[in-house]
């Protein structure tokens, strides 16, 4: 088991995430998902990876999978500002809490999702959350796309520097279209 | 519930059944599951969403149990009844906590003034004790009528801990419900531990417009003897101030206090100085400011002992809660201890009020005498920054999940404005520094990168008036005081602590009533405007409409949901005697308040936002609460929200989702004013009050989210409910998501929706 890079997150059970350290091969699982929904946190406005901000990487995955979106917190504007309306503007509690209902209509009414990416949150909350889905929506997968090992997630990326992510991200985004 | 004679017998005696000033309702002195169906009513709509921060149980020695997906403990108990289990022993915890305190305060007092003392709050508050009077149903006149108020609540604990033992309750919903009694419970107690210290302390009262003290760490004269109080109880710094002024040397001393006692001590005399929050503790304490720290209980740190002896700054322990091991001293003489702590150097632990306020003033200019206070400059910060080898331990163990290592680093360098930064979201917990392999004194560093400047903070006035709930009563149900806004808790903040004072700035622009408390209401007040005027300065002090008010500490928070309950009573006339469940029904449905704890960490934070929650005011929680694990929350589009009207005497499906959740974490500042925007929507509002809400709502929505709200349809209730400045744009909306006019109330309440004892009449007056 990896350890977060946040030690706030450490797990106290026996269910952790995978880590996958391969783009390509967290592509394929991802390719997989029927109704993949990818859920913005507010920290991917400000992150800036070597000029592109990982909004707009998250924009890129997200079309390139043809993903519902959901923006928590305040980044619907800044989706809007990059010309994505996302479907929907729920708060992280609030799309985990429909999340966990497996007959849920899911943001696009097509039905709940079964692959559940996200990207942007802090850690701590973010972890929680996953938690959440952990122990009560078995019915999906969960797979984090920011650097750090999320003990709660399904798939996590491993804890790694801004430049490894960035490429990290860019093969994804690739092994997708 | 029915209850045996005796039982009941005893409830009348103790609550005096006989006096008539209202008839006693149908639920006095009720025990734990006495409100269970109004519990389980709330629960149906707010539904339990748990976060667990652990997989496994510890509990027993059957475990560890793993209580992952479909697994039971040993015991039998599953993932979402552990959770309940946890937020009931959270709750414990919390009322305990103020429970003990205001044991201690009364009973103190009582053994100063009999318990015969008369509860006097001044010409302005007649409506004395709102919770006692409504969760009990008893009227307090005396010190010895608020122990009752302990009485009952020490019963009502016992039987919550009971439950938590394993083999015990295994329900969540049932865990929840008895947390949601706790979370009542503590308001109880917190209201009698303010009375108490009001009456005892002589706090102001019946006064809007309480005098300003100084704020923050740089308000403090160094070069002066400096005693700081650390904790929740002011009790021995009351005596402490006495014995400084009988010794004629008050305004020669500094005293100071973080976290509540010091806003106690400022209500007692308004020369004491606050430092700060919680969150400034460690870095206060680690300046060696202090000669002479007293620490009395609750949010305290446990290695003080340790801190004040590394900076030299003496110490005495004044509570039995917080005895730190050392030397119980409370048997001797006061010039005995006082040679101890001169002489020997010692740390002593003081058990009697008036003794150790004696002690402490007595020692202070003595311990003071020759100490230097020197703060870390820019060179000697540059200095100890130097040994840092970048390996970013400190970062992975931030609980705030900070960029230490960057800050470091360039303070190697003579660069201060990445550590200044990182103060300001600094949490004050140490764990970077315990971390650092090259032991690097990180808050010591900090030290130099602040700015040591002064702030004003208004005195805590305690109880709001019965002749502002009179003025404000009506446009607050009606919704033309789009609501009241109670900005509470402690400093965890995910950010700089100054977000607080934006979000109070934006609700009191908007005409809101803010109201804070506590450690919230210390951080509202460091920052100034361009004119140097802190929010203290800039908004009037009333409890109305732009009102920005400070009521004090942490149990004044029972003056907030108090005021709450006046409204219920005063304005609407509704009796508050033992009528727990239609007055919160009637906050639920008519009052706009919500709360916002934004850096809650304690577990009393949690156990007040329960106790908010049964009472009908739904809290916001800042993103660290997400590890409270617990929240209460809906499903707008899913959920049922059928109400009863109470003159037609028919269910009415609203389809209205208000208010939306009664407990939520949101993880941006932007996101929390606008949720709260939200959940200061009532079905009762009038239409000219929904538009004002709405007005507000809109606008707030716009300009951090760019749209319209995207669940707009479901609170426009009919074309007049549309604000004038929005309506076309507003019509086009609804008119895209094919919106209809929704059924029109005449007066919404719960009551009639569940099986309950409470006739719907009881809620028409
Ligand atoms: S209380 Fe129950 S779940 Fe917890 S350790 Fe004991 S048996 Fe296991
Ligand atoms: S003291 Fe401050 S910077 Fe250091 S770990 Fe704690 S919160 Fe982070
Ligand atoms: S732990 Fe110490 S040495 Fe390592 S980066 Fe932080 S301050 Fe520098």
């Amino acid at each position: 088991m990896s350890l977060p890079l946040h030690y706030v997150n450490v797990l106290t059970g026996l269910k952790g995430c995978r880590v996958i350290e391969d783009a390509q091969a967290l592509g394929k699982i991802i390719k997989k998902a029927e109704r993949p929904l990818l859920v913005f946190g507010p920290r991917c406005i400000d992150i800036d990876l070597g000029g592109k901000k990982a909004i707009e990487y998250g924009i890129e995955l997200a079309k390139a999978l043809g993903a519902a979106t959901c923006a928590t917190a305040h980044t619907k504007k800044k989706l809007l500002e990059c010309g994505v309306t996302p479907d929907s503007a729920y708060d992280a509690v609030e799309i985990i809490n429909h999340l966990k209902d497996p007959n849920w209509k899911g943001v696009k009414k097509l039905g709940n999702h079964d692959i559940v990416m996200f990207l942007g949150m802090r850690t701590d909350f973010g972890n929680q959350g996953l938690s959440t889905l952990k122990h009560y929506a078995p019915h999906l997968k969960t797979i984090t796309l920011c650097p750090y090992v999320y003990p709660h997630a399904s798939f996590s990326l491993a804890n790694m520097k801004a430049d490894k992510w960035k490429e990290y991200l860019e093969n994804l985004v690739k092994s997708l279209k | 519930m029915s209850k045996g004679k005796v039982k009941s017998e005893e409830i009348n005696k103790t609550i005096r059944a006989e006096d008539n000033w209202e008839p006693v309702g149908p639920t006095p002195m009720p025990e734990i599951s006495d409100l269970r169906r109004w519990d389980m009513r709330l629960l149906n709509t707010y539904k339990p969403f748990y976060a667990p921060f652990c997989d496994l149980c510890c509990f027993c020695t059957y475990g560890k149990c793993d209580l992952t997906g479909e697994k039971k403990g040993a015991c039998g108990i599953n993932i979402s009844g552990q959770q309940g289990r946890w937020a009931l022993m959270f709750s414990l915890m919390g009322c305990s906590a103020h429970g003990a305190h205001a044991r201690h305060l009364v009973d103190y007092l009582i053994d100063k003034y009999g318990e015969d003392y008369k509860i006097d709050l001044g010409g302005q508050v007649a409506v004395e004790a709102p919770h006692m009077r409504t969760v009990m149903g008893l009227k307090p006149e005396t010190l010895g009528d608020l122990r009752k108020g302990i009485e009952f609540v020490e019963r009502g604990i016992i039987h919550g801990v009971s439950a938590t033992h394993m083999g015990q309750e295994g329900s969540s919903l049932d865990f929840e419900s008895k947390s949601l009694h706790i979370g009542m419970l503590d308001h109880v107690v917190m209201e009698v531990a303010d009375i108490a210290q009001t009456i005892g302390f002589k706090f102001p009262t019946s006064v809007a417009e309480t005098p300003l003290s100084g704020l923050g760490w740089g308000a403090v004269d160094k070069s002066k003897p400096v005693v700081t109080c650390v904790g929740h109880n002011a009790a021995v710094a009351t005596v402490m101030i006495d014995q400084l002024m009988k010794m004629g040397i008050y305004d020669q001393v500094e005293v100071t206090g973080i976290c509540c006692t010091a806003h106690d001590n400022i209500r007692y005399s308004d020369k004491a100085k606050i430092i700060g929050p919680l969150s400034k503790q460690l870095f206060f304490l680690r300046t060696g400011i202090a000669d002479l720290v007293l620490t009395d209980e609750q949010c305290v740190r446990c290695d003080i002992p340790e801190l004040a002896k590394a900076t030299g700054s003496a110490l005495i322990a004044t509570s039995d809660k917080i005895s730190y091991g050392l030397d119980d001293v409370t048997h001797k003489e006061v010039d005995e201890i006082v040679r101890m702590i001169t002489q020997e150097g010692k740390q002593v632990l003081i058990r009697d009020v008036d003794k150790a306020g004696e002690v402490a003033a007595k020692v202070l200019p003595i311990v003071a005498k020759g100490r230097k206070k020197e703060i870390a400059t820019k060179e000697k910060a540059t200095e100890l920054a130097k040994e840092c080898k970048q390996c970013g331990l400190c970062d992975r163990v931030c609980p705030n999940l900070l960029n230490i290592s960057d800050a470091t680093a360039d303070v190697r360098d003579g660069k201060f404005e990445k550590m200044a930064d990182l103060f300001a979201k600094c949490v004050g917990c140490g764990k970077c520094e315990q971390e650092c392999p090259k032991s690097i004194p990180i808050i010591t560093i900090m030290q130099a990168a602040t700015a040591w400047d002064t702030f004003n903070i208004r005195v805590g006035r305690g109880p709001i008036q019965d002749v502002e709930i009179r003025k404000v009563g009506a446009p607050i149900v009606l919704g033309t005081i789009p609501g009241i806004i109670a900005i509470v808790g402690c400093s965890n903040y995910p950010e700089e602590a100054e977000e607080v004072v934006e979000i109070a700035e934006e609700f009191a622009k908007r005409k809101y009533i803010v109201v804070l408390s506590g450690c919230a209401a210390m951080a509202a007040g460091m920052k100034k405007d361009a004119e140097g005027k802190t929010i203290y300065e800039r908004f009037k002090p009333d409890f109305d409409a732009g009102g920005v008010l400070n009521v004090g500490s942490c149990v004044a928070n029972a003056h907030i949901t108090g005021a709450a309950m006046k409204v219920a009573n005063i304005f609407a006339k509704l009796p508050l005697r033992a009528n727990y469940e239609v007055i919160a029904d009637y906050i639920l449905n008519r009052v706009g308040a919500v709360g916002l704890a934004w850096g809650a960490y304690s577990q009393k934070a949690f156990c007040i936002g329960t106790g908010c929650n049964r009472m009908g005011i739904p809290v916001v929680l800042g993103p660290h609460s997400a590890k409270y694990r617990r929240l209460y929350l809906s499903r707008k589009e899913e959920d049922d929200w059928t109400v009863m009207d109470g003159r037609k005497k028919e269910l009415i499906n609203t389809e209205e989702p208000s208010p939306e959740h009664l407990s939520i974490v949101v993880e941006s500042k932007e996101r929390a004013i606008i949720t709260m925007a939200k959940l200061c929507i009532r079905k009762n509002d009038t239409a000219q009050g929904r538009q004002l809400k709405l007005n507000h709502y809109i606008s707030l929505y716009k300009q951090h989210m760019g749209t319209l709200p995207d669940d707009l349809q479901n609170f426009v209730r009919n074309d007049k409910d549309i604000p004038i400045v929005y309506k076309k744009e507003v019509a086009e909306y609804l008119k895209n998501v094919g919106w209809k006019p929704k059924p029109l109330l005449t007066l919404p309440t719960l009551i009639g929706t569940y099986e309950s004892n409470i006739p719907i009449d009881a809620v028409v007056k």
